[in-house]
């Protein structure tokens, strides 16, 4: 994959890794243990522009190609997936805010979200509805020029620490979505702790009590939140997410590699037994793969071709299911020492499994995917009858 | 835009919704939403297509099934972004 960079690529690469290297992997199973991502480490992470790397430069982010975008959710998550979560988010909320935002929303909140002075979070799932959002509950209800915001959203990442959140809901049958500061008279933040992985993600439940949101605050137009706003959110956090599974798949290859040349059984080194070698020569394909699959989708994004949505969601699909066989392999290769914090492996398949849930489900990339191929097999056969 | 060049748009977009669809013919008037021919995440492909193939941008204020829902539509909304644009 790295012959395919640009010069200009492979060192914004080299750059990231050197960042991870010094400032996340010595500290990241703290992080994760204490279930905290710091503050002065976030307010570092802003002032590298790191959280405002893919928002255009006349809003003050970096404006990376989506490839650069890739390369550093990659090398942050071979640090630590809670960190990625929240480039994941951040890119969530502005380049949502980016396609749909009205030129004053655009104004007031892109260029702090682009330099980390805000933290955004994105407010889709429910108590009582994940995949389905269509059934959302949240309710949004006319009054004046304002809506009334009611309901509660369950699993929203950073929405501790977030500033801004963008919501999704209903007005009847209409999907509606809005932004919604953390300072609304009405909004109650509950953090939620002890989660299997993305420890530090700071995830929360949100409460709305008859919020009033300005009609200022909606994000596109009334019908249109959940096939076009959500949707490009979502797009957004499954590049992230893609290239963070992909880079926590080299965290568990490359832990595996130095232990299995390390470790002795015997006069042997675990790197000598033939079905350990089955196990890394498995995890070291999946990730060439899980590279290549998350470059061509990048690539996508950045050439703004009209199957960027199915490169991403295959990119998606295969990094997070690639990389709960490489963690849960990575453990096994340590035996008891990868069942223990001590190890990396440990926090590696908590997280792991967690890739499979986020910005849509493996079960739900499925559903699309196999449509996808299905039609497109259909058509050829036809073609050809 | 000349009515050649109109036939040409109407191709390129009722040739990608075929593309992507598994239905065997598609009427430039067939609502494409109502008759659930197509899913959301259709609309967000038809609107990325569009934007890379004729050079415009689809913004908040776009933002309407009359703009979207069949060839016609689709059509006449990039006639009507092309015009602006120019």
């Amino acid at each position: 994959m790295i012959s395919l960079l640009t010069e200009n690529q492979k060192a914004h690469y080299e750059e990231f890794k050197e960042f991870i290297k010094a400032n996340v992997e010595p500290y990241a199973s703290k992080w994760d243990y204490n279930q905290e991502m710091p503050d002065d480490f976030i307010s570092l992470l802003a002032k590298s522009g790191y959280l405002g790397s893919n928002i255009p430069t006349e809003f003050g982010g970096k404006g990376w190609d989506f490839v650069t975008f890739g390369l550093l959710n990659e090398a942050v998550g071979r640090g630590i997936s809670s960190l990625t979560d929240l480039l994941t988010i951040q890119a969530m909320v502005s380049m949502t805010l980016l396609k749909w935002g009205s030129k004053e929303q655009k104004d007031r909140w892109l260029n702090p979200l682009a330099k980390g002075e805000i933290i955004g979070a994105f407010a889709l799932t429910e108590p009582n509805v994940g995949s389905a959002i269509q059934n959302l509950e949240t309710s949004f209800k006319k009054k004046g020029n304002n809506y009334i915001l009611n309901g509660r959203k369950r699993w929203t990442s950073y929405g501790e620490k977030a500033d801004l959140f963008l919501v999704f809901g209903k007005d009847e049958d209409k999907s509606m979505a809005c932004l919604l500061p953390k300072d609304s008279p009405g909004l109650e933040i509950s953090p939620i702790k002890n989660m299997m992985g993305f420890r530090a993600a700071h995830m929360a439940q949100l409460n709305f009590h008859d919020i009033e949101i300005p009609e200022s605050n909606i994000v596109g137009k009334p019908g249109f939140a959940l096939s076009h706003v959500a949707s490009i959110g979502l797009h957004y956090g499954r590049i992230s997410t893609s290239c963070s599974a992909s880079g926590l798949l080299r965290a568990c290859f490359e832990e595996s590699v130095i232990y299995s040349s390390q470790r002795k059984i015997g006069k042997k080194l675990v790197g000598d037994e033939g079905m350990i070698r089955t196990l890394i020569a498995r995890m070291g394909t999946d990730l060439h793969a899980a590279s290549l699959l998350c470059y061509s989708a990048c690539k996508a994004e950045d050439e703004h071709t009209s199957n960027v949505y199915e490169k991403v969601q295959m990119a998606k699909y295969f990094t997070s299911r690639a990389v709960v066989r490489a963690a849960s392999d990575a453990v096994q290769i340590q035996g008891a020492n990868g069942c223990h914090e001590s190890s990396p492996a440990a926090r590696y398949y908590r997280d792991s499994k967690i890739m499979e849930i986020i910005e849509g489900t493996t079960q739900i990339h499925e559903r699309m995917l196999g449509k996808t191929f299905v039609e497109k097999a259909a058509k050829l056969i036809k073609a050809k009858i | 835009m000349t009515i050649e060049t109109k036939q040409a748009t109407k191709e390129i977009i009722r040739n990608f919704i075929l593309d992507s669809i598994n239905i065997p013919n598609l009427s430039d008037d067939d609502n494409l939403f109502e008759s659930g021919i197509v899913n959301s995440l259709f609309a967000v492909q038809l609107m990325t297509f569009i934007e890379k193939s004729f050079s415009i941008e689809v913004t908040m204020d776009d933002l309407s099934m009359d703009n979207f829902e069949s060839v016609n539509a689709t059509s006449s909304f990039v006639e009507r972004k092309q015009n602006h644009n120019q």
